[in-house]
């Protein structure tokens, strides 16, 4: 059975091509000078630069960590380009302007552009390489007063709002590859949500690395004020190179009373190929803060992408009554390598969070969950219950689980829970004799198996995410 | 005895302090035995002591235990058999009784049942001891099983023959008597194939003040073996104990082991399990009852390196006063180790506001057919169930106190000495009334 199930998981990277555009790179290499340089391309008020600079000056004191159950060769930071734009002549004002080459990449990866285009009801924003290209429904969302833009668009427009809460979740000397973000970030999105406002229709962000020896570091805000809710999709791709791109990006969500903020990601970044050569390094940080009483942060992923992920969407739960959910389904191929999971941080009364976590490792993969659950002491009838379950296909691949819980209140009640399998003989028998292919009970095992997760994606992701699934696990089989 | 002040971060010179009394060891006629001691020396020239920088240590911060300075224990005194009789197990008949770490031979007895247990001098000649002892419980990158290999002197042999079942039970007593002492107990077992045994390993303290006890066992499986192996540690309430213990299991035999931690201010307890063949099962259980300022730290690692192992563990704590917990379980299924079958548990009962646990329960798998389970919880007495036992007329402190005893006793219950199990039953019982 192995040997038909490793014909299964080895697929083409369908998003792996380059849009051959005229693009605005800046020479490799970080200093100060590179930060001015950043800051002065995007016309950007004095604050913010001294926020990179500092940013800077506490990175360059820091050290990479090792702690992840990740290995690579050390990243040689000054052989990055911290900035690459496609060359663009003045601010656009409608999609019809975007270049066409540009449109086309993204008709190439169904996202929609065009306002009218077939997946009407989402807004998004397009991120390539550097910059933000494009931000769809502007417009209609400004009638409910919901501000959805590019993050270098808020600092000219709406900068108290962006100086409040920038690093107000993620603090700048968070981690190594914060203080790099916070230096060196170039865009990213920025949603506002006012008091009392249910967003619309659902925000999405895409993001597309295209330059070769470019790193992207993006940066996404999103404060949903009281008795706000909004739901945010992310998706990525990048083309194939055989060199190895950074992507060390850092979203921040903050919500205050009874808001809920929902944020959905498909990451499919490229992997590398078959003998793990190339890829994205995804060193993300993510954390949302609720602060608010009842207020409600939710993260899904859907990791299937990137050579290595270090990735940890975390929730602060400061508000009494809040809520944090973490929901994820990690996918790993070849010699890629995922250390991802969740901290909940229990700090108001009566916090509530549940993680769901399944891993799915294939070929030489090495696949972790590591998870904090903390219950402070003043987190009194703190509630977490977490389950991670993994699964192995194929005797080459790792599944690691490293559940941290720290408990200092004796009110609270954690529970935690794991579990390892693996596509049994049994159940591929069961589904032959009922005449369904290897191919197709694979991957109906498979949706079995993330179905707790993909239930909490939104329609059209979950869509996304079952076929790319499908399509990472599908081939031909002898 | 004055104790020396050590500032905390020159933990070398602390640790040279503790090598102070070092050369003075008798050379032993054996040269493995010398060069054995002399690596471990060396060895602890290179390491430092962990601080909770280190990730093996993130929860359990040991500078209390630099601060202080500890000097080898001097003569041991004179202890009368009438002095420590309440500890004696009645189902064993063999009993090596270590004081401050030293042999006492006069309050040591051997049954002539067929299993060597003996004193390190007296035994030392057998070939079978160079080639287990010091190899099962390494101390290259482990600085207190350094220091224990460094001043390895006396220490417990057992040798149980081949296809011999033994007949009763063997304790091993130590017993801490000097205040500001280190002792350095060992032990090595070695159950030859087919071989049966029961080793019970219990450490007691005559007073009160604070010592260092830093204790490692070694237990060495031949095929087919069968080991049970309970360890009490009901040390004195100011005393530090670390202790190492490696367990290496050979093609189908069979460990199972209880580890009861009731004392000692700071202890910590790291326990290794290598299953070398294929068939192997193992059952490793624990109990932590701690309270006031205690801290508990058990650190297990059971490392399936071949197929067809079987491991499964229950891990509880039962945290009073302001104590602190700690459990890291770590569960490595090696590549090839396919047919893996491993559960592991650990439960936490929290009996006051300032109490508090950090529990890891840890897979690492790279083999694909295998079945591995672990859960956690962290929680207070479920208040129906104490509302229940009311309901019966019980008053709240008697519900409470039945429900935690009932949680301890799952383990308790699993020891196979009737008069220890029963012992300990009282002590749970008793701890538990004491508590609020």
């Amino acid at each position: 059975m192995s040997a038909a199930l490793q014909n299964l998981v080895n697929q083409p990277y369908k998003h792996g091509f380059v849009t051959d555009i005229e693009s605005d790179v800046a020479p490799k290499g970080l200093s100060e000078q590179t930060i001015r340089l950043i800051s002065a391309k995007k016309n950007e008020p004095e604050w913010l630069l001294e926020f990179r600079l500092n940013a800077y000056r506490s990175w360059l004191k820091m050290e990479e960590p090792k702690w992840a159950n990740v290995k690579h060769p050390r990243i040689d930071f000054q052989a990055i380009s911290y900035y690459a734009a496609p060359k663009q002549k003045a601010k656009l004002k409608s999609m019809d302007e975007v270049d066409p080459e540009l449109l086309r990449t993204f008709e190439k990866l169904g996202v929609p552009m065009h306002e009218r285009a077939a997946l009407a009801g989402v807004a998004v924003d397009v991120i390539f390489d550097s910059v933000s290209v494009a931000t769809t429904y502007k417009h209609k969302l400004a009638e409910v007063g919901i501000i959805f833009c590019s993050i270098s668009e808020a600092v000219q427009h709406y900068p108290e709002l962006v100086q409040k809460y920038l690093g107000s979740v993620v603090p700048v000397g968070d981690n190594f590859y914060t203080a790099l973000n916070s230096a060196v970030f170039t865009d990213g999105s920025f949603c506002f949500i006012p008091k009392g406002v249910k967003c619309p229709m659902d925000l999405s962000t895409y993001f597309r690395i295209n330059t070769q020896d470019s790193g992207q570091f993006e940066r996404t805000l999103i404060i949903a004020e009281e008795g706000a809710s909004v739901s945010y999709l992310e998706g990525c791709t990048a083309p194939k190179f055989d060199t190895n791109q950074l992507h060390a990006a850092v979203v921040e969500l903050i919500a205050l009373d009874n808001a809920d903020i929902k944020y959905s990601t498909v990451q499919n970044w490229y992997a590398g190929d078959e003998n793990g050569v190339g890829g994205i390094y995804n060193f993300v940080t993510k954390r949302g803060l609720a602060k608010g009483v009842n207020s409600r942060i939710s993260w899904t992923q859907v990791e299937t992408g990137s050579a290595i992920t270090w990735k940890y969407p975390s929730c602060v739960l400061l508000g009494e009554n809040s809520v944090g959910e973490f929901y994820s389904v990690a996918l790993t191929n070849h010699h890629q390598q995922a250390d991802t999971g969740t901290k909940m941080i229990h700090i108001g009364k009566n916090t509530r969070s549940t993680i769901v976590s399944k891993g799915i490792s294939a070929g030489h993969s090495s696949n972790s969950y590591r998870g904090l659950v903390k219950v402070t002491p003043a987190a009194a009838g703190a509630r977490n219950y977490s389950q991670c379950d993994s699964m192995l296909i194929g005797d080459q691949c790792s599944a690691n689980t490293f559940p941290y819980i720290q408990v200092r209140n004796n009110s609270a009640v954690v529970e935690h829970e794991a579990s390892t399998s693996k596509i049994g003989e049994d159940q591929l028998f069961y589904f032959a004799q009922r005449g369904i292919g290897a191919e197709a009970a694979v991957s109906m095992i498979i949706n079995g198996f993330c179905k707790d997760v993909f239930q909490q994606l939104p329609l059209e992701f979950a869509v996304e995410a079952t076929n790319l699934l499908s399509f990472k696990l599908e081939g031909s089989i002898g | 005895m004055n104790t020396v002040r050590v500032p905390a971060t020159i933990a070398e010179g602390y640790l040279e302090s503790l090598l102070a009394g070092q050369p003075r060891l008798p050379a032993s006629p054996l040269a493995w035995l010398n060069k054995l001691r002399a690596d471990a020396v060396d060895r602890v020239g290179v390491l430092t002591v962990p601080t909770l920088r280190d990730e093996e240590w993130r929860f359990t911060d040991i500078s209390p235990l630099t601060k202080l300075s500890f000097h080898p224990a001097s003569e041991p005194a004179r202890l009368h058999p009438a002095d420590i009789e309440r500890f004696y197990i009645e189902e064993a008949n063999t009993r090596l009784v270590f004081v401050d770490g030293v042999y006492a031979p006069q309050l040591s007895s051997v049954a002539a049942d067929g299993v060597v247990v003996a004193n390190l001098g007296a035994a030392a000649t057998d070939r079978a001891i160079a080639a287990h002892l010091g190899q099962h419980a390494t101390f290259h990158d482990n600085v207190f099983a350094a220091l224990n290999t460094a001043f390895l002197h006396d220490a417990a042999l057992i040798m149980v023959p081949h296809n011999m079942t033994a007949g009763a039970p063997v304790h091993l007593l130590f017993i801490a008597t000097q205040r500001e002492a280190a002792s350095y107990p060992r032990c090595l077992l070695l159950a030859e194939s087919g071989s049966a045994v029961t080793l019970i390993e219990d450490y007691v303290a005559l007073q009160e003040a604070a010592y260092f006890t830093n204790a490692v066992t070694e237990i060495a499986l031949a095929d087919n073996a069968r080991v049970d192996h309970i360890r009490v540690q009901r040390e004195g309430a100011q005393a530090f104990h670390i202790a190492n213990c490696a367990v290496s299991l050979a093609r189908a035999s069979r460990y199972h082991s209880v580890s009861v931690a009731l004392g000692a201010r700071i202890s910590r307890y790291d326990l290794n399990v290598l299953q070398t063949a294929e068939g192997t099962q193992c059952t490793v259980d624990g109990l932590a009852l701690i309270a006031n300022n205690q801290l508990a730290d058990t650190h297990t690692c059971i490392d399936h390196a071949q197929p067809h192992g079987v491991s499964r563990q229950q891990h509880k704590c039962i945290v009073g006063g302001s104590a602190h917990a700690v459990f890291n379980g770590k569960i490595m299924v090696r590549p090839g180790a396919q047919r893996t079958d491993s559960s592991q548990a650990s439960h936490n009962l929290l009996l006051s506001g300032s109490a508090h646990v950090d529990t890891k329960p840890q897979l690492e798998i790279f083999a694909d057919d295998v079945k591995c389970t672990h859960g956690a919880t962290v929680g207070q007495l479920d208040s129906e169930e104490v509302f229940y036992l009311r309901s019966r007329g019980l008053s709240e402190s008697a519900a409470r106190n039945m429900l935690t005893y009932a949680f301890g006793a799952e383990i308790i219950e699993r020891i196979p000495v009737a008069s220890l199990r029963h012992r300990l039953a009282q002590t749970v019982l008793q701890q538990t009334t004491i508590q609020p």
